[in-house]
Parts: structure tokens; sequence; C-alpha cells
């Protein structure tokens, strides 16, 4: 939708400020600009004309998390993040989009073995040392003009990625129902195989088949970034993939990935047939953190007792409204003492990629998730979103903490018997 | 904006603390009421220093500009001028100390109330103030509008919580006015910063008071069919000698409106609800909210829900909290009108304010702080429609009309700012607001500093019409008989030069430094009536010449009283009292006389007749020259009139007492003010009167510490109690409680006894230093007589003799305890070599300024101010 037909909606805020008490960028930039007001604001200028679309508006579009905070403070509920989301669909047909993005969007995403086939150079130039040969390829520079200072960000790169090991088809289960279909997420895939093969095996345990998908990327970067159609080819293939054979549940580990699965319907207008078709898959979409609790709960064994407590993706919380789910979990586990941290819920500034391409601001919003972790004395930080787990391993060694950073499926995993 | 500008304010806080785009300058165009303008550019300084550099630089190059804080002003009075400078302090965010043991807090002005009250909640205490904006508004901007909120029906507005200021003026220079104390000596400048909207000076740091949290609290939901029930309720309850935490009513639309984006538990079905907060120590709460359930039912309440758990208690908060966005429901826009009428004028005002929505066909809600009188009616327009802009704007000034004609003002708590500048013409003459002005032009005579708000444009025509003078020369005394005379001879001192001396029954005829020009006095004795009393509304406006105790003797058939003890007793004048902001140690759980201060009258200098305030328990409306002019010491003009608010006489007054060495005492009375006991005084003073330094072991157990407890008589006994455990846990045995009389108090000839020696020494201290000091004074002099008012953080030491080196000696003493001190009585020729306030500090020359604003010619009392002046 354009703009100028949110009128409406962007007539409903009333200027009370309240958004800023909850928006992670203007708690770490004190400036209008970087908060719902501000930006909302914007739009109206645009619609009065007032203001015109020009790169003026690049950052104060961009600069947004879209972690949704600022609805939950706003009583009229205006949805700034869907609304930034439109502007700059817009802003990149007005204002024009950098070649990069094509790149990204148009030839890497929708690749899984390409997506790979970049991983194993990174992580050559990574781990030897080199991350300035991988950086000269240009490969990285997808991810923004920041990326020379946030590269750092990424700790050691796995060497493999998991479709290395799990090749797409089906695995047989220990289970005696349900078929599985197992999405999986470009960043667990890449970053963090281990975590996905720990959340694979756990749905190895409970269900009678899992079938390790041939998706593509979720189509998520590319529609924060405003690039709707990008997301909708992305989508459109990923429906094909889990539709092509008979699957009770699609799970996935990745909460980015859960949260925008469950939102495809929203991407093809009513009349669609893959509107149609995005509603009935949405509809077997499970975050794992919900499927976890939705299994039988299964033996666990007690392992050294730890303090953990856990990081709410934008994309749970918010975009799922699972609150509730990873704590129930947390604190049935055997030996685990959980610590809520004060706070939970604010975006820890990884958002997908954003803390590489707005590394400053990033930072000042980790600041304030990983002082929050230090009030707690957990020594397990937990979550469900890869973007999360990178960005927050950073800030945990950045500061040295005693503090180890995981997906919640490998706590589960870990506790096991070992058979 | 000139780029060789914005190029100097790069240099001052860095490129990336600039913004001049024109996205930046439109989202600077705003804030959350309905005015707007374009700013030339926005600067977000990092401390004081920067912000002070901004300022010289703005000045400068003649550059108009505007502090802004969050934004969430609701009068526009953080709107640029147009094409001029933004300063955001929004970096200034820290919290610089909180200290429990004296009952500060240390911010910058960009810390939110709420992030200020989230950091003293682990410590159990709390700061009063806490506007329904608390989650985003910053306590800077609390101090510029002068904040309320629900809370303040018991504990009052910012300014009653305000301890010190760090200020930018407008020509760059940092000043530090007021600090670490509740009454430093000279004019309370804190309070004429504190509401002036930004307009006299950028303040970067703040000292505020916080308090224990009260023991337990109860919240009811009373439920009305009827509006004006509920209404009635208010002062009802009010009336009755309860003073609630908070007594807050919303209406139907308002409650659907919650309810829609937020369920709070809110009966959809009623007309209104008053929710009611009662706070204390937990004996005696029930009573209290036992009786509330009484009189609420008594008007025709359907229902009173008391709030199970916190969880419950937070819900209905959240809701009220959160009323005035929940309304953009209904509406893309609304306006709030602010307006304070007196509580039993509170039906009548909804009736009115009704009438008035539906002649301009608006829909409207209410919710507000009945408590206070202070309304809150919501108008719901599109502000996209020019014609419903208008009528909206039509409507408003309506209601602030209305609400003046009911005894009332137009703003309680959120600031004239832009949107009410012409309604000022509704409460004030023009020569009250050439006073006014004449203060804003001594503090910005470029008028650069957040131009064109707060208050009015000059509206005379032409000169005003010459006053009159009436004929002094060879009168020993003045004594006028009305306010009128009292103009026309101060104009005819104006005139011709004459010193005057105000004065009451004259007994502090030689209080401040001295001067060897020849005083003139006016006295107040033929000003002595009572205006008006008006006793469900719990105010009083007497003439300046009465006495406390015919003041006292008027109430007290109301079983009313105005709760103030001051030193030296009841005899004094209204006008002495106020004019030197006597009080005694009662103040810990009454406040100054400026807090019981609603509205003056005085004659200025140039002997017009100037109102100040008003009769409403809330009100923002102009500069407080009120509190500017309690405790000024008849410096800066003669009052004829004062309005106070008084409360119910406490039905039971008991002294718990104990005696030991003065390190016991104190640590007793410190543990007193870090728990939530609420004492109305903790003083002590030595047994024989008299104390030395080096003590012998029974001169170490000579002090008796005495605290008052004042209020509901089963309160009163199980604080007592209270206090005996604490006795015994400081290894101090508690003598039986005694009962006082509650006019008189329990220190009239401690006061006498203390008042004859020759230099009679006050020293103001925060509460935890109040034993150094005492050491100190005791090693440094040979005492006369000595009293420590523990709660109050004050000293009074009287001595036969001292030397200059051992005042000299004090003054440094006090002043490394972040305390001050004043001689309040000393001979001529020690005070013709000392300044009896001490050595000089920069705040001083601020106080001169605003002498020189209201007293132009310097008539009054002059030479008695700190310097001199």
């Amino acid at each position: 939708m354009k703009i100028a037909e949110h009128d409406q909606t962007i007539a409903m805020c009333n200027r009370c400020g309240f958004c800023q008490v909850a928006c992670p960028t203007f708690r770490a930039t004190g400036q209008e600009a970087g908060v719902a007001r501000g930006r909302v604001a914007l739009l109206r200028a645009l619609n009065e004309g007032r203001l015109e679309w020009s790169p003026d508006l690049e950052e104060p579009l961009f600069a947004c998390l879209l972690c949704g905070a600022c609805t939950t403070n706003c009583f009229p509920a205006v949805p700034t993040a869907d609304l930034i989301v439109d502007a700059r669909e817009e802003y990149l047909e007005k204002v024009g989009r950098k070649r990069i993005h094509k790149l990204l969007f148009e030839h890497l995403l929708p690749y899984p073995e390409r997506l790979r086939r970049v991983a194993r150079a990174v992580a050559l130039g990574k781990n030897s040392g080199l991350s300035s040969v991988a950086r000269a390829l240009g490969l990285l520079r997808v991810f923004g003009r920041d990326f020379p200072k946030s590269e750092k960000i990424i700790g050691r790169m796995p060497g493999y990625a998991l479709r290395e090991r799990f090749p797409p088809g089906g695995f047989e289960g220990r289970g005696k129902e349900l078929r599985v279909g197992y999405f999986v997420g470009c960043g667990m895939e890449i970053m963090n195989p281990v975590a996905a093969e720990a959340s694979i095996d756990l749905l190895r345990e409970a269900a009678l088949e899992v079938h390790i998908l041939e998706n593509t990327c979720c189509g998520l970067p590319a529609g924060s970034y405003g690039d709707r159609e990008a997301a909708r080819r992305l989508a459109a293939r990923n429906l094909e993939v889990v539709t092509a054979q008979p699957l009770d549940l699609i799970v996935t580990d990745c909460s980015s990935c859960a949260s925008f699965l469950k939102q495809y319907p929203g991407l093809f207008d009513e009349g669609n047939p893959l509107h149609e078709k995005s509603k009935e898959v949405a509809s077997r979409v499970r975050d794992m953190v919900e499927q976890a609790l939705a299994f039988p709960p299964p033996k666990l064994e007690e392992k050294e007792p730890i303090i953990v407590t856990y990081h709410d993706p934008c994309h749970a919380s918010r975009g799922q409204k699972l609150v509730a789910q990873p704590r129930q979990i947390l604190e049935s586990l055997p030996g685990v003492e959980y610590r809520e941290m004060p706070e939970a819920d604010w975006c820890c500034g990884g958002a997908g990629s954003y803390a590489l391409s707005h590394f400053e601001t990033a930072m000042k919003v980790l600041d304030r998730k990983i002082d929050n972790v230090e009030k707690t004395g957990a020594n397990v930080l937990a979550t469900s979103c890869p973007a999360c787990i990178i960005q927050l391993a950073y800030g945990v060694r950045r500061r040295k903490l005693p503090v180890r950073v995981c997906h919640l499926s490998e706590l589960i995993h870990e506790r096991l018997p070992q058979t | 904006m000139d780029p060789r500008f914005i190029r100097r304010l790069r240099k001052i806080v860095g490129k990336e603390h600039v913004r001049s785009g024109p996205a930046d300058l439109e989202v600077y165009s705003y804030d959350a009421s309905l005015a707007r303008a374009q700013p030339g550019a926005v600067v977000f300084p990092a401390d004081t220093r920067e912000t002070a550099n901004v300022v010289r630089a703005a000045s400068e190059a003649d550059i108009p500009y505007v502090p802004r804080g969050f934004g969430t002003n609701l009068s526009g009075g953080s709107i640029a001028p147009e094409n001029g400078l933004v300063i955001c302090l929004s970096r200034l965010n820290r919290i610089l100390s909180i200290r429990p043991d004296r009952r500060s807090a240390q911010v910058q002005a960009g810390v939110t109330n709420l992030e200020l009250q989230n950091a003293l909640a682990p410590l159990r205490f709390f700061y009063a103030p806490d506007p329904a904006s608390q989650k985003v508004s910053t306590l800077g901007g609390n101090v510029g509008e002068n904040s309320g909120g629900p809370r303040c029906v018991k504990h009052g507005v910012t300014k009653n919580h305000i301890l010190g200021l760090e200020v930018v003026l407008p020509d760059g220079e940092v000043v530090r006015m007021g600090g670490q104390v509740l009454d430093p000596p000279g004019y309370d400048l804190c309070s004429i910063l504190v509401g002036s909207e930004g307009t006299l000076g950028i303040v970067t740091e703040i000292t505020v008071r916080i308090l224990p949290s009260p023991e337990s609290v109860v919240t009811l939901l009373a439920v009305y069919d009827r509006v004006a029930d509920a209404a009635r309720s208010v002062s009802e309850i009010i009336a009755e000698g309860i003073v609630p935490a908070s007594l807050e009513m919303m209406d139907a639309p308002v409650m659907r409106a919650v309810e829609e984006s937020y369920p709070c538990g809110y009966p959809l079905d009623a007309a209104a609800v008053l929710i009611i907060e009662v706070d204390g120590p937990t004996v005696g709460l029930k009573g209290q909210a036992e009786r509330i359930r009484e009189i609420c039912s008594a008007q025709g309440c359907r229902q009173v829900r008391e709030a199970g758990d916190s969880g419950e208690r937070d819900l209905l908060w959240a809701g009220r909290r959160g009323a005035f966005g929940a309304i953009a429901r209904l509406a893309p826009s609304y306006l709030v009108a602010d307006c304070t009428v007196p509580r039993t004028k509170i039906p009548e005002a909804l009736e009115r304010v009704r009438a008035i929505a539906e002649r301009h066909q608006l829909s409207h809600g209410n919710v507000f702080h009945a408590g206070d009188g202070n309304l809150h009616p919501l108008l719901f327009f599109d502000s996209r429609d020019p014609d419903q802009l208008l009528r909206v704007h039509e409507a408003g000034l309506e209601i602030m009309k209305e609400s003046v004609e009911l005894g009332g003002t137009i703003t309680g708590e959120h600031g004239v700012g832009v949107e009410k500048l012409e309604a000022m013409h509704l409460i004030f003459s023009e020569d009250d607001l050439d006073a006014q002005r004449a203060v804003r032009h001594a503090f910005d005579p470029e008028q650069r500093l957040n131009p064109g708000k707060a208050i009015p444009a000059p509206a005379r025509a032409q000169r005003a019409e010459e006053a009159r003078g009436r004929e002094i020369s060879g009168a020993e005394e003045l004594a006028p008989a009305t306010a009128k005379e009292a103009c026309e001879v101060v104009t005819q001192a104006f005139r011709e030069g004459t010193a005057l001396l105000p004065e009451g029954k004259g007994r502090w005829r030689r209080f401040g430094n001295t001067t060897d020009r020849d005083l003139l006095a006016l006295r107040s004795r033929g000003l002595a009536s009572i205006v008006e009393y008006d006793p469900p509304n719990q105010t009083i406006t007497a003439e300046a010449g009465i006495s406390l105790e015919e003041l006292q003797g008027a109430l007290k058939p109301n079983r009313q009283w105005l709760p103030i003890r001051p030193f030296l007793g009841k005899r004094t004048t209204l006008g002495s009292m106020l004019a030197l902001g006597a009080c005694g140690p009662e103040r810990l759980r009454y406040g100054a006389p400026r807090d019981l201060l609603l509205g003056l009258r005085f004659v200025s200098g140039t002997g017009r007749l100037i109102s100040t305030g008003g009769k409403v328990v809330k009100n923002v409306a102009g500069y407080d020259l009120g509190r500017l002019l309690a405790g000024s010491a008849g410096t800066l003009g003669f009052l004829t009139e004062i309005t106070l608010r008084v409360s119910a006489l406490p039905e039971s007054c008991r002294e718990a007492s104990s005696c030991g060495s003065l390190e016991k005492i104190a640590s007793a009375a410190g543990e007193l003010l870090r728990s939530n006991i609420e004492p109305a005084f903790i003083v002590a003073s030595p047994l024989n009167g008299t104390t030395s330094g080096a003590g012998t072991e029974t001169e170490q157990a000579s002090w008796r510490l005495s605290v008052g407890l004042e209020g509901f008589g089963e309160t009163v006994e199980a604080q007592a109690e209270r206090c005996a455990e604490l006795f015994a846990g400081n290894g101090l045995r508690g003598d039986a409680p005694q009962g006082y009389p509650v006019e008189d108090g329990l220190f009239a000839d401690t006061d006498e006894s203390l008042h004859r020696a020759l230099f009679l020494l006050r020293a103001d201290l925060p509460m935890d230093k109040v034993k150094d000091f005492v050491e100190a004074a005791s090693g440094a002099t040979q005492t006369e007589g000595l009293f420590a008012d523990f709660g109050c953080g004050r000293v009074r030491v009287g001595m036969a003799d001292l030397s200059e080196d051992a005042w000299g000696g004090l003054c440094g003493h006090a002043r490394d305890l972040d305390g001050h001190v004043l001689l309040e009585k000393a001979p001529d020729d020690f005070k013709r070599r000392q300044d009896v306030y001490g050595p000089s500090q920069r705040a001083w020359k601020v106080m001169h300024k605003v002498k020189e604003a209201l007293d132009p010619k310097n008539i009054f009392a002059p030479g008695r101010l700190p310097g001199r002046k």
C-alpha cells in the first residue's frame, strides 16, 4: 500500500510520545527521527506535502529495527513497523535501490546452494584470519556500509552448513505419528548448524518422520527492506516446496522465519490463489518454541546446574505472541534455575542484518541488553532466533562475560538421555 | 539557518549532535500539543558545559532557542521559535546520586520521571510528583512545567519537591540554585524556575527530595450512576479530614476508550468512577478506607471495590495513566483542557463543560485529578478539518472562562505555553503581567530564550494611568488601612526614593544585613481582617496584618488549622510569617509556609498592586511570584493579602521522647527518617540547654530526642509504639508518650530562650549532617541554647558571643557539609563587618537582579539581602 492510502492510520498518532519509552533506537540515540512518533510524523509530512521523497528519509526509515515495541505502548496501536515497511517499499521505488541489495535479494537468497558457497568462502577467510580476503570479494558488502566495523560481530564461522550434513529429504523419527517438515532458516543453516541439529533431533524424538525441506530464504530480509516483490518471489517458491509432500506440520527453530511464514497470506492479495494457499500453509507452521511444548514431554536427565535467562526475539514475543512458552520450557528443565531479566522483550539490536548496517546504534541497543543480562547473574542466555544469537554472543564476548549464548533447542537436547 | 552558526555548533558538540536536514527539522516541529513551528536546527549537548557554550553561541549569533526534553508538552511550550534553535537535552540522561540518608537524589534533566521512580523503588523510596506521562516525560520537563500528577493531592506538585537546580542562564553563566537543604536562606530561586516553562534558564541538573515509600496502600474504585454524585463525594472526603494520596475521576466515554484499548476492569455501564487511594501507616488505613466507603455510599455511589492485590491496583492505574492516549481511539485529535476549580465547584464545572461541548458540537470526555479540582475535559476532533479546529479552540477558551468565573484558574499543570497565552488576561491584570515580564527581563533581557511563551506580550495601548501618591514626609511610621492606601504610600516612596521597612509586629525589625539608610516602617496592622474563608475547600484568604493566633481562632470552629507553628510563636502576623518563611519543625510533615501558599497580593516597589496565584491548590499560570515573596523578608514588596491552604485538625498529637547521647539520638533520628513512620517532627536539644565540645560521660548522655506524631488517634498510638521499638534498637529507652496542644506545639519556650541570646545562628543542612554541625558549633563557641531539627535539617544556636574567626569557621563547616548558615540575630557592629549570610555565592547575583526587577529603586528593606543589596 502507498503511504497516501495510510492517511487515516497515520492521523491516529496524536503525538503523545509514549512510544519513546519502549523504542530501543530512541533510548540509544535520544533523537526524534529514531522513534515511532517521529517516523510517523515524517510520513504525515509526506502526505501533507511538507516533505518530498528524498535520500534524507533513508536514515529514519531504514534505522528502524521493526521490533514493534512502539505499537505495544501505543493506545491507538498505530502499526508503525508495518507503515515503515510500506514506506521503505515506496522509498525504493521513488528514490532508488542499491545494486548490492538487488544482488542479495535476487541472486543470493533465492539460491541456498549459492548462499552456502558464499558462507564457505567467508568461513575460510574469517577462520584463517583472512577476513579481508572475503571482504575483498565483496561478498559480505551486501550487508551495508558499516560492514568493515561490524564484521567483527560474527565470531568464528562454522565450517559447514546444515544441509551439507542433512541433505533435503526424509529422516526417520522415533515417534509414532506426525510427519514434520523442518524449515531451514538461513541463519540456522549457516551460522548455527549445531543448534539446528539439536532441533532436528528433538523433532525426530517426537515425530514419525522429519523432512528436511529444500526451502530458500523465507523472504523476511527482503520484506523488511521494503522489497515486497522479492519477498513474494521467495514466498511463492517456498510455498511450492512445503506443499510438495504431505506434512502435518512445518516447524522451524528460527523465530523470525516462523513469524514471517505465518504472515505469508499478507503478501498476496485476496483472490490470488497463493493467498489461500499461504493461509493453509500458515495454519501448519509452528515455531520450535511452541512445538516443543506441544509434544509429549521427553524424559530428561539432570546435568550440571545452570542459571538461565531468556531473551525474547521480537519475532517470537510480538511477532507470534510466544512469551509464556519458552519460560515454561526453561522452568521445566532439570537442573536449570530460570531468572527473568529486566526488559527481556527489548530488541537486542541484531534485527536480522540491522547490526551489520547500523553498527553504532545497534551497539548502544546491545549495551542496554547486556546490562540487563548481567543483572540476572545468569551463566546461560537462551533465545530462539539466530540473528539474536549472533548479536548477543558478540555482546557477551565484548564484555568478556562468562555467559554462554545458545538456542533453546540446545538446552533441551543436551538433557535427552544419551542412547 | 546560517551555516557559520551550524559550524560553530558542530565545533561545540560534535558533528553528529547537530541536526538540520529537512527530515530532522520536521520531527522537531511539534510536541504533544496542537501547536507547531519549524526550527532551524537541533542540537544535542552532552552536558552542562556544552549547553552553556551552545547558549553563548546562540546569544552571540542572536538566534532564539528553546530547551526540550522528550517533547511531551501539552501546551506548546516546547515548540521552537520559527527558524530558531532547539536545545534537546536527551543526552543528559544520568542519575547522578541517590541519598536516602538525606532524602535527596540528583539527576540530569533528561532522566525520565519513571526512570527515577524505578531506581528509587528497590530502596523503598519514591519521588512524589507522578505526571500521567511519567514513562516519557523528563524531570527537566517536569521542572519546566511544575508537573503534578495523581499523587499530588497529598504530596503537592514538583515545586514542593525540588531542593536544587543547576541552571544555564541566558548569558551563558552556570548557576546553582538551592542545593541539598530544604530552605536555603535568601530568595527561593528554584521556585521561580520551576514552572517557568523554560523561559528563564535551561535546567541541566536537578536535586529532588525523595520520600520513604508508605507502609501500606489501599486503592478503591467507587462506581457511580451519576457524575454529580461522584463529584460531590470528592469534596465530602476531603472535608472529612482524610487526605487521600490520589483521588481521580473518570467518566463513561473515557472508560470505554480505555477498556477498548487495554481492558483494565472499569465498569462500562457506569456514568463515572473515582479511583481513591489512601496510603500511610497500616494501622488506621482500614478505618480511613471504611470511612471513604461510607461517604461515597451516602452520596449515591453504586459500589465500592477494593483492589485485591498490587496486580489489580496496577491495572487500574495503567488505565488511568493511559487515558489520554486511549482517547486517540475515539478521534484522531483531542484538545485537553487543564482548568482548576475549587473542589466544591466540580459538579457545576462539569455541567458547564458539557454545555460548551454541546454548543460547539464536539464530543467530549473527562478524566481528571478530582482531589485538587484539576479538570481535564477532553474535546475530540480531527485536526485535519479547519472548521473543527476553530470550534475546538473556541470551546477551550470558553472552558477556561467558566473556570475562572467559578473561582478557578486556566491551567493546573500543563502550562500556558502558546495555547493559553490569551487566557492569561482572564486572570491577570496588565500590572500583574508587567511584574512577571520584569522578572523575565531580569533573567533574559534580550528575550532569546523560548520567546513568545508563558507570558503574553504587552497589550497596553498607551502608558498606564499615572498612579496616585499620598503624602508620607514627616510620618514616623506608615500603617495603611487598605491595599489602595498602601499603593499610594509606596508610589510616593518610589517617587521620593524613601526607604521602607515592611513589618508586622516589629519583632524581626533587625533581621538580615544592616543598612545606614533611614528606614520608614510600613506596618501591616491596618490590614488585619479575614477576607474569605471557604471551609469545604480548605482555603482561607486573610490580610497580611492578622495574627496567626486570630487566624487559627477563625479556623477552629470548623476543626481546621493552618499547620504551622512558627519560630517565636503564634503572635506573629501572617505577613511576617510568610515573608520570613517562618515555620517550626512540623515542616517535616506539613511543609513550609510557601508550600501552603496559594495566592498573594502585594504592593511592588513601583506602588502597583500585584496579584499572583489564586485560591486553587494547583495553579501553574504565570511565574510563581508568591513563592518568591515568601521568604524575601520584605525586600520585594509589601504583602497585603494572603490565600493559604488549611487542613483538618489532627485528632491526636503525641510526643515520643527519649534521652541519650547525641550519637545515639542522631542515629535514631536517621533511622526514623529512612523508615516509613510518618512523624510530624524529629528534634533534639541538650537537657541543660547548652553544650560544650569535649563533653564528659554525663554530658554526652544529656540530649533529649522528641518525635511528634499527629493524625488519627489509632495511627498515632501505633506509631508511638514503633518509635519506642526504634529507640530500643538504638540503645535508647523511650519515655511514656505525652499529648501536646495542637496549635502551640511544644517548643514556644525553647524558641523564646534561644531568641534571648545576643547571637542567633541558623544553619540549614542536609538532614544527615545535623549531628556534624552540632558538634562543630559546640566545639567552636560557647552556646547558650541549641535546637537541632533532624527532620528538616535545621540547627539553631544561641550564643552570647561570636568571634569573627569562629563565624568564618562555621560558615566553612556548613559549606563543607553542603549546608548554609544565617545569623538571624547579631549586634549591628558585627553586621557592619560581616555579611550575616556568610561568604558570597553566585546565586546572589541572580537574587539582586530579581530585586531590581520588582523594586527598581531599592526602597524595600535596602541592604537586608545576602550581599547587602
